[in-house]
């Protein structure tokens, strides 16, 4: 074991992964004594570890040593994360949300420090011992910048501590400050939420009083982009470039009126010109959009990069509330990690804390039951609820184990911890609700369509032969496995019985969790897409869809037809998102960009229309198989090639083989040559 | 085969290269023409075929009743509001037209837009329930100079007939030529295409050359596609100019 950890970690530090390490860490914690491993750690890095004592919480150790780096000339905003400075943290740190940075844009130090020092507990103690640290680290990089007589920067530094928000580059000053301090803490995937919304008076205001030109404002905003991107290695959570930065623009009102403004397109067109993998923004669609935004996006969608994404306002809203969310939380809604919806802000949602693998309860069933009792599919849909049921349980009970670590600054960002004086890892979020990632399911649905008509219907042999030759891997059953692939109806069409099929499974599911509550006293939602179509599948059984051992699930709501996206955005409209089962439903696909470059009006046309079918999320991946696979071959000659990878993009010569090849198969489906 | 239902060989939605907008494009059987090139050959036939993919059988087209028909055609109705509808290509889009009938007038009500791909070497009564239905006709211009009209099997006066009665009902028709050496592309039939475009002056005319892409259709069908001279951009640049000089907008279209 110990070699083991030894191995990762050397193999961590070569990619500098100082926050990869971290996450080694939590998972040894389980099983490891933790000051064995700290020591391991020790010898084999410098890194300094700041841990709690009795007197000293480790974060105001942190801000007092942590390395302060000077700017460059050019540079106008502060922002360094120290991966040598390590916060021990030994329980479960929470992550994935995105925090509502109008807080500090709006409120001083100061201001927040007068709401809390009139009460009188352990909570706001910790709170204003958050707050002076904080103060320290801002009065150490001032400090430092006057050496450099960046007096620009200094300014908008100390009034961070002093008053609100001045101007619009002192605003994005401090969205990069708290962003850095929450990485800086081992916060993962951190959203960052309406930044056209939160922006646009102080862009506005500066441009009327000619304190700032457009061309200047872009240039910043460029700036604040690149600067975010600048540490995705050590930001990236399972693979790189997964870092959950997501700036969501756009977006309805209680009113239905549009929100849409220079700062919506300027984004859109930055990711356009910088074509990063991250940060990446996510337009919120709707009927009311103005059409000039649907083209911009899809220019930018055009580059490759898989952004932005488009989540339908008009159809997750609606959820939203219905699920419990206040009104005016639910319009202004966001997201965590890829694409989960969340509100801004509120909530403690842990939005992927588990895998919700629809296929293991099915495999549970075929190694369980006696296969020769089923002859219709009711009875075995009915059977395959009951161990779907027990397998949500079983996930439930494992989640409401984790015990989250203490959390001054995510209680400081988080709606209504400070006014309830509790922390955000006992429950002080005004919303409390986790969430489960659903994979799978297009496979467990296909193999059902698949039983139904070769077994039931057609009786071609005995469910259990056919259970065996699935075990066996479809050894010597070529023209079998061919059968089960090309069965006419496929999960992602809109098929009366493949739509009923999936809404059954997905209602069941919604069903079983709708009571259950997790270790904060909220509840658990789920979506039908997920990151873990390739994790969750390795090593596992073949299945009756015609998937292999260890072949990947299929991706999100997808199809295997060429050009049947029609058909696959009707299918996706068709799903039944209600209750507690909005937890992501992103449709996946695949277009080369000649098919859109040759087709933009019409393209535009498409999307348009999907969004009145009623799609939950879109995101698309615009590139050939052709150029993938020279890729495969030369990654050299494309270091650049972006792609959409589940919800954030990223370099293709950065992704593991099996990654890069299933893209590729993905790919050669979509343009019909296989 | 019952009355109400037709043979179709494939419904290809999503389609964007056959007439306006978003369409669904539904692939009959059955084509009174045999033009060597064709990249269909699977829907000349007017029947349900066999063939073999690898071991297994399979067939050429199905049968599907006018309702279920309609049924895949609304599908896709929200997709057509930026001009969009439905396509009948073929084989010859226009041939079931007398059974479809019922359809049609159901998707008009519907106000789907209606566009029929077509040889227009059909009977006339076809020719006068088309008109009363279909808003754009895409149709083929190929070999029209008589003593060649066999090379493919048309009818050079009935086309010809058939065309004056579109024009005359002002209908709108966008002409598709494909450019084959010997056969549509020559010095002969391409005068008298000119002077084809000239007189009727439609909408749009779409030229293209050939491709290869039905070969394996051919081959499972125990045909062998023929090889074809191919014709160089230069050509193909020299004709879109001709036709763009008579006023009338051309489209190359690549596949
Ligand atoms: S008219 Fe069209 S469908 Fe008929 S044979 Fe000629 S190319 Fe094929």
């Amino acid at each position: 074991m110990l070699k083991k950890i030894k191995k990762i970690i050397k193999k961590c530090i070569g990619k500098q992964n100082i926050f990869c390490m971290i996450r080694i860490k939590y998972i040894c914690d389980k099983t490891y004594n933790n000051h064995k491993f700290i020591n391991i750690l020790k010898t084999i890095q410098k890194t300094k570890f700041y841990s709690n004592s009795k007197n000293k919480t480790g974060f105001s150790k942190l801000v007092k040593n942590i390395k302060i780096k000077d700017l460059k000339e050019n540079e106008n905003f502060y922002y360094n994360i120290d991966m040598f400075s390590v916060l021990v943290t030994p329980n479960e740190v929470m992550g994935n949300f995105c925090i509502d940075y109008s807080l500090f844009i709006e409120n001083s130090l100061e201001e927040l420090k007068n709401k809390i020092s009139s009460k009188n507990n352990d909570f706001y103690m910790e709170e204003l011992e958050l707050i002076n640290g904080i103060e320290i680290y801002l009065d150490r990089i001032i400090e430092k910048l006057k050496i450099s007589k960046k007096y620009d920067v200094i300014t908008n530094l100390e009034n961070i501590k002093n008053c609100k928000a001045q101007s619009y580059t002192d605003a994005l000053q401090r969205i990069l400050f708290f962003n850095m301090l929450l990485w800086q803490t081992n916060h993962r995937l951190n959203g960052l939420g309406r930044l056209d919304k939160i922006l646009i008076d102080y862009y506005d205001y500066d441009i009327k009083n000619g304190l700032l030109t457009k061309e200047k404002a872009k240039e910043l905003l460029k700036e604040f982009l690149i600067i975010l991107h600048r540490d995705f290695k050590i930001k990236s959570n399972v693979l790189l470039g997964d870092t959950g930065q997501i700036i969501e623009v756009g977006g309805i009102d209680i009113n239905n009126n549009y929100l849409c403004n220079d700062l919506t397109y300027l984004f859109i067109e930055l990711m356009e010109e910088l074509k990063l993998p991250d940060p990446k923004v996510l337009v919120r669609a709707s009927k009311y959009m103005p059409k000039e935004l649907i083209s911009e996006s899809l220019k930018c969608i055009l580059t490759g990069i898989g952004c932005p994404i488009f989540a339908n306002d008009d159809v997750i809203i609606d959820k939203l509330i219905n699920f419990g969310y206040d009104k005016e939380a639910a319009y202004n809604y966001g997201t965590s990690a890829c694409w989960e919806p969340y509100i801004i802000g509120m909530s403690s949602a842990q939005n992927n804390i588990g895998s919700l693998n629809f296929m293991q309860p099915f495999i549970d069933l075929l190694e369980n039951e006696d296969l020769s009792k089923f002859n219709n599919l009711d009875d075995l849909i009915d059977k395959y609820q009951t161990y779907l049921k027990k397998f949500v349980e079983n996930l439930v009970l494992k989640i409401n184990e984790i015990t989250f670590e203490k959390d001054s600054l995510l209680s400081l960002c988080i709606a209504n911890c400070v006014k309830d004086g509790k922390d955000i890892s006992l429950g002080g979020a005004k919303y409390n609700n986790f969430g489960l990632t659903g994979v799978g399911l297009a496979n467990v649905v296909n193999s059902m369509i698949n039983i139904d008509e070769f077994i039931f219907k057609k009786n071609i042999m005995s469910f259990e032969k056919f259970n065996d030759i699935r075990k066996e891997n479809f050894k010597n059953n070529d023209e079998l496995l061919k059968k089960l692939k090309s069965n006419g109806l496929r999960y992602g069409e809109d098929n009366d019985m493949v739509v009923s099929l999936a809404n059954k499974i997905i209602c069941y599911t919604s069903k079983i969790l709708e009571n259950k509550r997790n270790s904060l006293n909220g509840k658990f939602k789920f979506g039908v897409s997920s990151p873990n179509y390739i994790s969750d599948s390795k090593n596992f059984p073949a299945s009756f869809d015609g998937r292999k051992i260890g072949e990947p699930f299929s991706v999100h709501i997808s199809t295997d037809k060429s050009n049947g996206y029609t058909e696959l955005v009707n299918f996706a409209s068709r799903i039944d998102y209600n209750f507690n089962r909005f937890n992501g439903n992103v449709v996946d696909f695949f277009v080369t960009p000649n098919f859109i470059k040759d087709n933009f009006d019409k393209f535009i046309d498409f999307l348009i229309a999907s969004i009145k079918v009623g799609f939950f999320e879109m995101q698309m991946n615009v590139v050939s198989s052709k150029k993938l696979i020279e890729a495969r071959k030369n990654p050299d000659k494309f270091p650049n090639l972006v792609v959409r990878v589940w919800g954030f993009s990223a370099y293709f010569k950065d992704l593991p083989d099996e990654y890069k090849d299933y893209l590729i198969e993905r790919a050669l489906k979509n343009e019909g040559a296989i | 085969m019952m009355k109400d239902k037709v043979i179709v060989s494939s419904i290809q939605r999503f389609s964007l290269h056959d007439g306006p907008g978003i369409r669904t494009t539904i692939f009959f059987k059955g084509c009174n023409l045999k033009c060597p090139w064709c990249s269909n050959p699977e829907n000349i036939n007017f029947n349900i075929q066999e063939y073999f993919d690898g071991n297994e059988r399979k067939y050429y087209g199905y049968e599907i009743s006018l309702s279920d028909l309609e049924k895949e055609i609304l599908k896709d109705k929200i997709y057509y509001e930026n001009g969009g509808g439905v396509t009948f290509s073929g084989g010859d889009g226009l041939l079931p037209f007398k059974k479809i009938e019922p359809l049609l007038q159901k998707l008009q009500k519907e106000k789907i837009n209606i566009c029929v791909e077509t040889s227009l070497v059909v009977s006339d009564e076809l020719v006068n329930i088309a008109i009363k239905y279909v808003d754009t006709f895409i149709v083929d211009l190929k070999i029209i100079d008589e003593k060649n009209a066999y090379k493919i099997n048309t009818n050079v006066s009935l086309y010809k007939k058939n065309i004056e009665k579109l024009f005359s009902n002002n209908c709108n028709v966008i002409f598709r030529i494909p450019l084959v050496p010997d056969y549509t592309y020559t010095v002969d039939n391409v005068s008298k295409i000119l002077n084809f475009l000239k007189k009727y002056k439609p909408q749009l005319v779409q030229i293209f050359k050939l491709h290869r892409l039905g070969e394996k259709k051919y081959e499972s069908l125990n045909m062998k596609m023929p090889e074809f001279k191919e014709i160089t951009l230069e050509e193909i640049n020299k004709l879109k100019e001709k036709i763009e000089i008579l006023g009338i907008k051309v489209e190359y279209c690549q596949i």
